[in-house]
């Protein structure tokens, strides 16, 4: 039933477009949307610059920044989740620091690191660590009081009850943060390509209006949407392969 | 938790707070990052003072506000719209749910470009990338709580003489207010995420703007500044959210 | 009161209900029931876990459709779920959202009974289920036992006709239940109900009905319907209720 639905609205789009009740501008049929992606993929656009090299600069800065985050915020946030003073006296900082809209540091990373590659991958960094750093907390602090009871009952020192009950037991919750936090770099990795580089999905949808292509910047989004869905379901993928036990957890926000 | 360890609690939050302002100042004065760049708090305080008055800020944080508002109540209020009456018909769900899971993927920023084309470069484009970003977590969100109903809580309902209409308002809808509620939520973080970036690219007033212009004068005590007040708005209409939603209705769902 | 009434207030007739399921053999939840339930009758239905206990109560309240046959209220073809039938469901499903005494005014609510008067009924049946002081609680805030009384309260406050309970009492403590197990038989005797009720419980069953029903599993039928002419209050240990017992175990297991 769907799939029927967007048959009829692709299909009804493009008579639309070649009866002229559509503009070509400003909604470009389907039929040539197909016609650019090949164009893309072979040509590239800018002439030269093919999707697969603007996949290939998105995904890099999104890896970059997303380890770069994960690999300062899963640890920082285990102890900070384990010790009730250090949450305590982090808490409001954090939580301002997450309302801090990501995007809006870009002009101050432009400031500081330029208009380079650092300031991209510093600000997807930013955005997915205070997401990813919550979510850890959380799950540390959320962990059933019975089971680590149970882990000591059952003859395990304080740090095994550590590695062995909290660690995995928060494991689903720093999934859920890493879902997010993957979620929120897709919004951020748009914003920052859109200055300083040619490179990169979010480049190629801003240089496309600069030239009047509406067709390549839907592509473009067509691509970031692809990508996007892709890497979610990895992730999803991933948390079943990793965690069969885990019934899936929402993100919490805080 | 007793009441002496609430007030400690609150004493660690400050020293906290106290903490990071003290490192940041400290980084400044010993000049450990080129101070050009990296003012203290006190310098940000004294640009904040000096550079920007204090009703210029006000009038651009009411135009953001003007714009966000606008976005996030036809994002959110379309987006309940559609999640409930998709959830409710199943005939209408299964039209509309395809294009709707299709076009979510897509990231409200990367609409810009597109939404420029369709509606230039005025106020309606960036209303509607804000609209966006509301729009998909509130209608996910929506049909996820309309269609999770407990099948009992209907059942219940029915022998206690409830039927149609009134089955949706007394039972479907309360059912499913977690579920909108959480949706709102995100939706409204994504909503100002995406106010900033378009007012970054294209805006003459707001506080997007007000950044962007600091920094073609170099000014980074003023980006500083308005960073802080972006963050503080963000930080005030979402707890206000949180306040109105979930303490006020939602008191059922959560731990009192 | 023992005896079965002359005019059947419930009939089951031929009913059958078949589930959606791969293998058409498993779906079959219900085979060929046929139950006569006189008014003020207290029947109870035992049988194994899935022999489809819920299933028949939720024929009989209207929620579902029987795939053959037929059930009649009063000699009426059952057509769907109505206020004449109160039901307490095996997992009680109260509404999240109401406080206690909320939920019990549901129904009353819907039949538009003013406000004060909802109110006052709502707080006697509170009492009558001991959970005065709990009235403002939500849900998730009372032990499973108590979700149950309210939602018995809920279920009482249309004064229906006819009660359909599904495992009212299993999430009770032993005290408790024999508590409400009176309780219930006080409503019965003094409101004039007609009773269906769901339990695991053996005893329980004795100790309550005029009739007990025993279902067979895959699928569902009336294996035997065992009358209890045993005059109430009833001696859980006396050798004719031992009897009893013995003799329906026997023919579930
Ligand atoms: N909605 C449904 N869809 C498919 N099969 C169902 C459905 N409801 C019940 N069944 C099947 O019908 C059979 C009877 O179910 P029912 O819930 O009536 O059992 P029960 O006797 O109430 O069991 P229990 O004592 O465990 O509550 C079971 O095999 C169950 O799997
Ligand atoms: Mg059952």
């Amino acid at each position: 039933m769907g799939a029927v639905t967007v048959a009829v609205l692709l299909v009804a789009w493009e008579t639309a477009g070649r009866v002229g009740l559509l503009s070509a501008y400003h909604f470009p049929r389907p039929s040539r949307l197909a016609v650019t992606i090949w164009d893309l993929v072979v040509v590239g656009f800018p002439v030269g610059v093919t999707v697969w090299q603007h996949v290939g600069a998105t995904i890099a800065r999104i890896v970059q920044g997303y380890v770069l985050a994960a690999a300062l915020a899963v640890p920082l946030g285990l102890v900070i989740g384990g010790v009730r003073a250090l949450d305590q006296a982090t808490a409001p900082v954090v939580t301002f620091a997450r309302s801090v809209a990501t995007i809006s540091l870009l002009p101050l990373a432009v400031a500081w690191f330029g208009v380079g590659e650092r300031s991209r991958v510093l600000l997807i960094a930013y955005g997915c660590f205070w997401v990813i750093l919550t979510n850890v907390v959380e799950g540390v602090k959320s962990v059933d009081p019975e089971l680590i009871r149970a882990g000591r009952m059952l003859g395990s020192t304080p740090r095994q009850v550590f590695t062995r009950v909290v660690l995995p037991a928060s494991t689903p919750r720093i999934f859920a943060g890493m879902k997010v936090a993957l979620g929120l770099a897709f919004m951020v990795i748009v914003g920052v390509e859109m200055i300083g580089t040619i490179k990169g999905l979010g480049a190629l949808i801003m240089e496309a209006r600069t030239f009047y292509r509406s067709d390549t910047a839907m592509v473009g989004m067509i691509f970031i949407a692809l990508f996007g869905f892709a890497l979610a379901r990895l992730l999803d993928r991933l948390e079943r392969v990793l965690l069969p036990w885990s019934t899936g957890l929402e993100a919490v926000e805080r | 938790m007793t009441a002496r360890y609430a007030v400690r609690d609150i004493w660690i939050s400050w020293a906290g707070i106290a903490v990071v302002l003290a490192v940041w100042q400290a980084i400044a004065t010993w000049g450990l990052i080129n101070p050009a760049i990296f003012p203290g708090p006190f310098e940000v305080a004294r640009a904040a003072v000096t550079l920007v008055p204090l009703e210029r800020v006000l009038l651009h944080a009411g135009s953001s506000l003007t714009r966000i508002v606008w976005g996030f109540s036809l994002g959110a209020g379309l987006g309940i719209a559609i999640g409930v009456a998709s959830g409710w018909y199943r005939g209408l769900g299964s039209v509309v749910r395809a294009p709707i899971e299709l076009l979510r993927p897509i990231p409200p920023l990367a609409w810009i470009p597109m939404a420029i084309i369709w509606f230039g470069l005025g106020e309606p484009s960036k209303v509607f990338i804000i609209f966006l970003g509301a729009f998909f977590p509130v209608v996910t969100n929506a049909y996820k709580g309309m269609t999770g109903v407990d099948p009992d809580l209907f059942r219940a309902a029915q022998t206690l003489g409830l039927g149609g209409w009134r089955l949706l308002m007394h039972v479907a809808l309360p059912a499913s207010l977690p579920d909108v509620a959480t949706g709102v939520r995100v939706g409204w973080s994504l909503s100002f995420g995406a106010l900033v970036a378009a007012e970054l690219i294209a805006a003459d007033r707001g506080l997007g703007f007000m950044i962007m212009n600091a920094r073609e004068l170099g000014q980074i005590g003023v980006i500083m500044y308005g960073i802080m007040v972006i963050g503080a708005l963000n930080f005030l209409t979402d707890w206000l959210i949180r306040e109105a939603l979930f303490r006020r209705r939602l008191r059922w769902h959560f731990a009192s | 009161m023992n005896q079965p009434a002359a005019t059947p207030k419930i009939v089951v007739n031929g009913v059958s209900r078949q589930f959606p399921a791969a293998d058409p053999e498993r779906g079959l939840a219900l085979q060929d029931i046929n139950l006569t339930i006189g008014a003020n009758e207290f029947v109870s239905v035992v049988g194994r876990s899935g022999c489809g206990k819920t299933t028949l109560l939720n024929l009989i309240a209207g929620l579902l459709r029987p795939t053959e046959g037929e059930v009649c209220i009063d000699g009426r073809r059952v057509e769907g779920p109505g206020p004449d039938r109160g039901m307490v469901f095996q997992h009680s499903a109260l509404f999240p959202w109401l406080t206690a005494i909320e939920n019990v005014e549901f129904g009353p609510r819907n039949l538009g009974v003013p406000r004060d008067r909802r109110r006052a009924l709502a707080r006697e049946l509170i009492d009558l289920v001991r959970l005065r002081g709990f009235e403002d609680k939500y849900p998730r805030e009372l032990s499973g036992g108590m979700k149950q009384r309210v939602a018995i309260a809920r279920a009482l406050a249309t004064d229906p006709e006819i009660l359909l309970m599904d495992e009212p009492f299993g999430a009770l403590d032993e005290l408790t239940r024999a508590e409400m197990q009176e309780e219930l038989l006080r409503i019965w005797g003094a409101r004039r109900k007609t009773v269906v009720f769901v339990t695991h419980s053996i005893m329980e069953a004795i100790y309550l009905s005029d009739r007990v029903v025993v279902l067979s599993p895959h699928p569902g039928r009336v294996r035997r319907e065992v009358p209890i002419p045993m005059p109430r209050p009833r001696q859980r240990s006396s050798t004719e209720f031992m009897a009893y017992y013995e003799d329906i175990h026997g023919s579930i297991f």
